[in-house]
């Protein structure tokens, strides 16, 4: 009991059945089909799939920003012990957005307004969540931006005159200048160089040590994945398949779940020689008339009868780790 | 592209252009315009609108400036209609060598407000000497006319008991009404029929009480020479409501000029449309294929073009050259193109770089190939909803034109209908029936290839669609 | 930067507009020398009347006189040299505005100086035109906005069916309409013209222009506001489909400032030059609607002068509103440029 309460007191997100639907003119599509998951504090949290699965739809259910025609239509998202489904927009945008979770964008191409100076941009964020003498502002946001290792100079600059690495790390910057207890972070460095990218990760770790912070860290990128986080999120279809440590996933016993060791076995070595390249084939689901099952059934090598049937739930498997697959539960 | 793909492209097309409901509704006027069309020579009241326009002749026997009939339906007072009386009562008396032929036509006048005017049409040869009678139902007569006619072979005499009948008729209203009352007027200005068929009492010259009942008008003619002979003799009595649209102020019917006026707004609107964006995307694409500078080139070409104001040197040109309509079409095409090379040029120029324009170039196709069976196919659906939206817009230039009085004068179009009733002073006198149909037309023609661009539009711009 | 690009366009229009006053010279070179010739004629005559009634000179005389007037005329006004030169001196008149004088028309204050008729009737058109395209791009915004917050729904596809009935619809027509109903029918506003006969004075005069103004302007408002509500909406919605509106309004910028703010702003651009467009589209085609209207503006001068023959005034109209339109092409590339910080700031178009 005291160890179940103390492990909750170390969570700061609790997302428990969040459904996320489209509702279209031709149906609903299941974007994000009952998940459960939590993040602990100081640590980072990956979440990885391919391109539909639901990783990015998942990042802007936690913001409560679903683009219609999409809708939040069922679960709990509990930022410190309260859910925050229930409340109103006003509420949202006053007190969680920002100010308890905030976003570091994919893209930072085009996430900047064109027409404003990242200086008047960064301000008009800081002013609408505090009130703060001007000076005060200012000296906030060159706190960040020296965190991040930019000078004041890119305040009087328009996006469109900063290169790719400094706009992400602007937004960067702009993610933390709240000093949010979340951070969700959605492909930061996929658009950009492999040089950057290394500046931006490693910079992100140095941050997260610093400032004890909690990220969600989503891509598609197993490599970058392993370096960043602790734990690790697999989604397909919608849905969680497997969610473990970064050592049960990437460890010498490796991950359970097929789809997760087939997409492993799909990233070559450097170090290995390889002949051929692995890859899954078929598609992802339709997420619109989901096949009944499991949803990775009619990809799978070692598919069961039972899974074209029913459906298989999270279990956790081993202290930590949680599997939704029917052949793993044998085991 | 092959006819087989041209088929199915053109029915995917369709399945979309479907779902749009704008889009069909515009598509649906269309057809109705299309179908008036058509159907104009048996629809027309007036077949020979379109040649005889401007030959007053043909207008004569109508009311001038008449509300259209349905004015009727929802007035207290009734309009008098216009009506034609053929077959007259026909009594032949001879007189040793001198034969009297009357012809009575009776006349059942329920309306309130009295009609315009009674006119006897005589058609026959040689001289008559032709007394008019008119009987009231309440018993008076009035002697309208009484006079010799001449009467020419193959012609029609036209006896207007408005314009002839004026002192008669004052003599008639002076046994009734009150000296005070007839001071007022002068007696040029008096309405015989209106005066005919007024309750016979005080204050019927300003407020006429309609007299309803039978009324007779008797034409006695007396034929004196055996060569003297009456073929035939009809009564027309024009009212105060004529036809679909009522009349001008030259008598003509306007339903049929609306009608004629149909196929020209078709023919300029699509014509000029057509042309102008044909020749735009030609233009913008090879300006974009070529590159460098001969696209240079072009483009200043394009933007000297581009700073002409269209309406200020279209009137000029069409003062100095007084074009007729196909040279206004010409003049107009000249510089309508502009309109659509811009965003073609832009197209164009993505097109360009696209990899399989590359692949066929190595395959070794010329420009013109490329140019003509490869990009310009891309463009031509987007083509298609520039020309929709042209339409409208060269419909009013020419009207415009027309109005100022610059346009084809032999011609029926609604621009040169609305000329008419500008400088006719249908504006300050009311007459609303007729400013208001033609210019209806061009707003109804121009909504419905509104509708139909702007989905078109729709499906080629997927970005703004809000399913 | 910025003035780089401020000058290459200023110039090209320079250029476009010298090009298309020498083609406007060239075309119109025969009507022009028709005017001059009569001109002269006349004039000669007058002389030779002058001289007949002395009664010094025999006919012959006379006749041999006027000639010589006639060619001492011709070569005043330049008609004796080759037709290329003549065209290129009357393009270089009509560039410095020297319009001449004009055959009929005078100006109110009775001048026959073509450039000052002109000039007085350009403030005027602006008025008119001015007014209701302020108007017109205000309530557009506003309701271009509405639409787009929520495209789709009754309330804008209502208001896009509206563009599209008067799509097609003549302004000088609706004006007649409305004049017809609200000065002949229901006799509320004046039938036209600036003021009435005799104006009034001191504030009275500017009451009186404002009502004189009101049924022209609501006539060009309710026609224009639809077209333009349905283009703010469509650049709009647009821009609010970018990236950095969803950005913005995770940051927790409320929906006021992101939609008045972030995207109004960035589709600030494309939509001032749109405006800007069709007022110029509207002051360079308002012929006949200045003319329904008695509206003593440049397109009623236009058209009073083509009725009218008068030759100069034509041309020296035509190529002031020509000219004018070239301004306005440009006007709009430089603010368009200035609004526009990636222009702006890198100079290139």
């Amino acid at each position: 009991m005291v160890a179940e309460r103390a492990r909750e007191n170390k969570r700061v997100l609790e997302v428990k059945n969040l459904k996320l639907h489209y509702l279209t003119s031709q149906g609903a599509v299941k974007a994000v089909d009952d998940i459960s998951f939590c993040l602990n504090r100081g640590e980072t949290l990956g979440i990885v799939g391919e391109s539909g699965c639901g990783k990015t739809t998942t990042a802007v259910a936690l913001m409560m920003m679903p683009s219609p025609p999409g809708k939040i239509v069922g679960g709990q998202i509990i930022i410190e012990g309260k859910d925050i489904v229930p409340m109103t927009e006003t509420q949202i945008r006053k007190q969680i957005r920002w100010e308890k979770i905030s976003m570091v964008f994919q893209g930072a191409m085009n996430c900047l307004t064109p027409v404003y100076t990242i200086g008047k941009q960064m301000m008009e964020t800081l002013r609408e969540h505090r009130e703060m003498a001007k000076e005060e502002a200012i000296a906030r946001i060159e706190k960040y931006l020296a965190y991040v290792g930019l000078s004041r100079d890119v305040l009087k600059r328009y996006p469109h005159e900063l290169s790719g690495g400094m706009k992400q790390r602007i937004v960067i910057a702009m993610a933390l200048f709240l000093e949010p207890k979340i951070i969700l972070c959605d492909e930061p460095t996929t658009a950009l160089d492999v040089v950057v990218q290394a500046q931006i990760i490693n910079l992100l770790k140095d941050l997260k040590q610093q400032l004890d912070l909690s990220f969600i860290f989503i891509t598609h990128d197993l490599a970058t994945e392993a370096e960043v986080s602790d734990r690790l999120m697999v989604m397909y279809g919608g849905k969680i398949a497997e969610i473990g440590t970064n050592e049960q996933i990437y460890g010498k016993q490796g991950p359970m779940h097929p789809y997760t060791q087939r997409l492993l076995k799909a990233t070559p070595l450097l170090h290995e020689k390889v002949e051929e390249l692995a890859f899954i084939p078929g598609r992802p689901p339709d997420l619109l008339n989901p096949p009944k099952g499991c949803k990775f059934h009619d990809r799978c090598n070692v598919v069961m009868d039972r899974c074209k049937e029913e459906e298989p739930d999270l279990r956790e498997v081993e202290p930590d780790h949680f599997v939704s697959c029917w052949r793993c539960r044998e085991s | 592209m092959k006819l087989k793909d041209l088929k199915v492209s053109i029915s995917e097309f369709w399945q979309e252009f479907r779902k749009v409901k704008s889009g069909l509704v515009g598509l649906a006027i269309f057809g109705f315009f299309l179908a008036l069309l058509i159907f104009e020579p048996v629809l027309a009241p007036f077949s020979e609108t379109n040649t005889r326009w401007r030959d007053i002749s043909y207008w004569d026997d109508n009311p001038q400036s008449a509300y259209p009939i349905w004015v009727n339906f929802f007035s207290a007072k009734k309009y008098a209609e216009s009506t034609l009386l053929e077959n007259p009562e026909v009594k032949e008396e001879v007189f040793g060598t001198n034969r009297m032929v009357t012809y009575t036509f009776e006349y059942d006048y329920q309306y309130d407000i009295a009609p315009a005017d009674l006119i006897l049409k005589v058609e026959g040869s040689g001289v008559a000497m032709m007394d008019l009678t008119f009987t009231r139902p309440d018993g008076e007569s009035v002697l309208l006319a009484s006079s010799n006619l001449n009467m020419a072979e193959g012609g029609v005499n036209r006896i207007s008991v408005d314009k002839g009948s004026k002192t008669e008729a004052y003599e008639f209203l002076g046994y009734f009404e009150s000296r005070d009352n007839l001071r007022k007027f002068q007696r040029s200005s008096i309405k015989p029929a209106a005066i005919l068929f007024a309750k016979a009492q005080e204050n019927m010259l300003i407020e006429p009480e309609a007299l309803k009942g039978k009324y007779t008008m008797q034409a006695a003619l007396l034929l004196q020479r055996p060569s003297d002979i009456v073929r035939d003799v009809k009564l027309v009595i024009p009212g105060r409501v004529f036809g679909l649209l009522g009349t001008d102020a030259f008598k003509r019917d306007l339903f049929s000029g609306v009608l004629a006026g149909i196929k020209w707004a078709l023919l300029i609107g699509l014509l000029t449309a057509v042309v102008s964006v044909m020749v735009g995307v030609i233009y913008g694409v090879i300006s974009a294929y070529l590159g460098g500078w001969k696209d240079s080139l072009m483009q200043r070409i394009f933007e000297i073009f581009n700073s002409i104001p269209l309406l200020p040197v279209l009137i000029v040109m069409s003062a100095i050259f007084k074009p007729s309509i196909w040279n206004l079409i010409l003049i107009m095409c000249i510089f309508y193109w502009t309109g659509s090379v811009k965003t073609v040029r832009s197209m164009g120029l993505q097109i360009k770089e696209e990899t399989f324009i590359e692949a066929t170039r190595a395959l070794g196709a010329s420009n013109f190939r490329i140019i003509f069976k490869h990009i310009i196919p891309l463009i031509i659906p987007y083509s298609f909803a520039s020309m929709a939206l042209f339409i409208p817009g060269a419909i009013v230039y020419e009207a415009s034109i027309s109005l100022l009085g610059l346009g084809d004068a032999t011609i029926v179009t609604w621009g040169q209908i609305l000329r008419d009733a500008y400088t006719g002073g249908a504006v300050i006198n009311g007459l609303w029936w007729w400013v208001i149909p033609p210019g209806l037309m061009i707003a109804i023609m121009g909504m419905s290839f509104a509708f139909i661009g702007f989905a078109l539009d729709k499906i080629l711009h997927p970005k703004l669609r809000t399913r | 930067m910025y003035w780089k690009y401020v000058i290459k366009r200023v110039i090209n229009g320079i250029i476009i507009y010298i090009i298309l006053i020498f083609i406007f010279s060239a075309l119109f070179n025969m009507q022009m020398e028709q005017t001059v010739r009569a001109m002269i004629d006349e004039k000669v005559k007058g002389e030779v009347m002058a001289q007949s009634t002395s009664g010094k000179w025999t006919p012959e005389q006379l006749m041999h006189w006027s000639k010589d007037r006639k060619t001492y005329y011709y070569e005043l006004y330049n008609l004796n040299k080759p037709v290329f030169e003549r065209i290129v001196s009357r393009t270089v008149d009509t560039l410095l505005f020297r319009y001449g004088k004009s055959t009929i028309i005078k100006s109110s204050f009775g001048e026959r100086d073509v450039v000052k008729i002109i000039f007085e009737t350009v403030p005027r058109t602006l008025l008119l035109f001015g007014t209701a395209a302020i108007i017109d791009v205000l309530l557009g915004t506003l309701i271009g906005i509405k639409k787009a917050q929520k495209p789709g729904k009754p309330f804008d596809k209502g208001t896009s069916i509206a563009t599209m009935v008067v799509y097609g619809m003549p302004s000088w027509w609706l004006g007649m309409l409305m004049i017809m109903f609200f000065v002949y029918i229901v006799k509320v506003f004046p039938s036209g013209g600036m003021h009435s006969t005799p104006p009034p004075t001191g504030f009275m005069y500017h009451l009186d222009t404002l009502w004189h103004l009101t049924l022209p302007v609501l006539t060009l408002v309710i026609i224009g506001f639809w077209g333009r509500a349905f283009l703010i909406r469509n650049i709009v919605l647009g821009v609010l489909q970018d990236d950095y509106i969803m950005s913005a309004r995770a940051r927790g910028i409320p929906e006021r400032k992101v939609l008045f703010g972030h995207a109004l702003r960035t589709a600030a651009p494309p939509i001032i030059t749109m405006a800007l467009l069709s007022l110029l589209v509207s002051v360079s085609g308002g012929i006949l609607f200045e003319s329904i209207f008695s509206w003593s503006g440049m397109g009623n001068l236009y058209w009073i002068s083509v009725e009218q023959s008068d030759i100069p005034v034509l041309m020296g109209d035509l190529s002031f509103t020509t000219g004018l339109y070239i301004c306005g092409l440009v006007i709009l590339a430089l603010i368009y440029g200035f609004l526009d910080p990636r222009i702006k700031v890198s100079g290139k178009a």
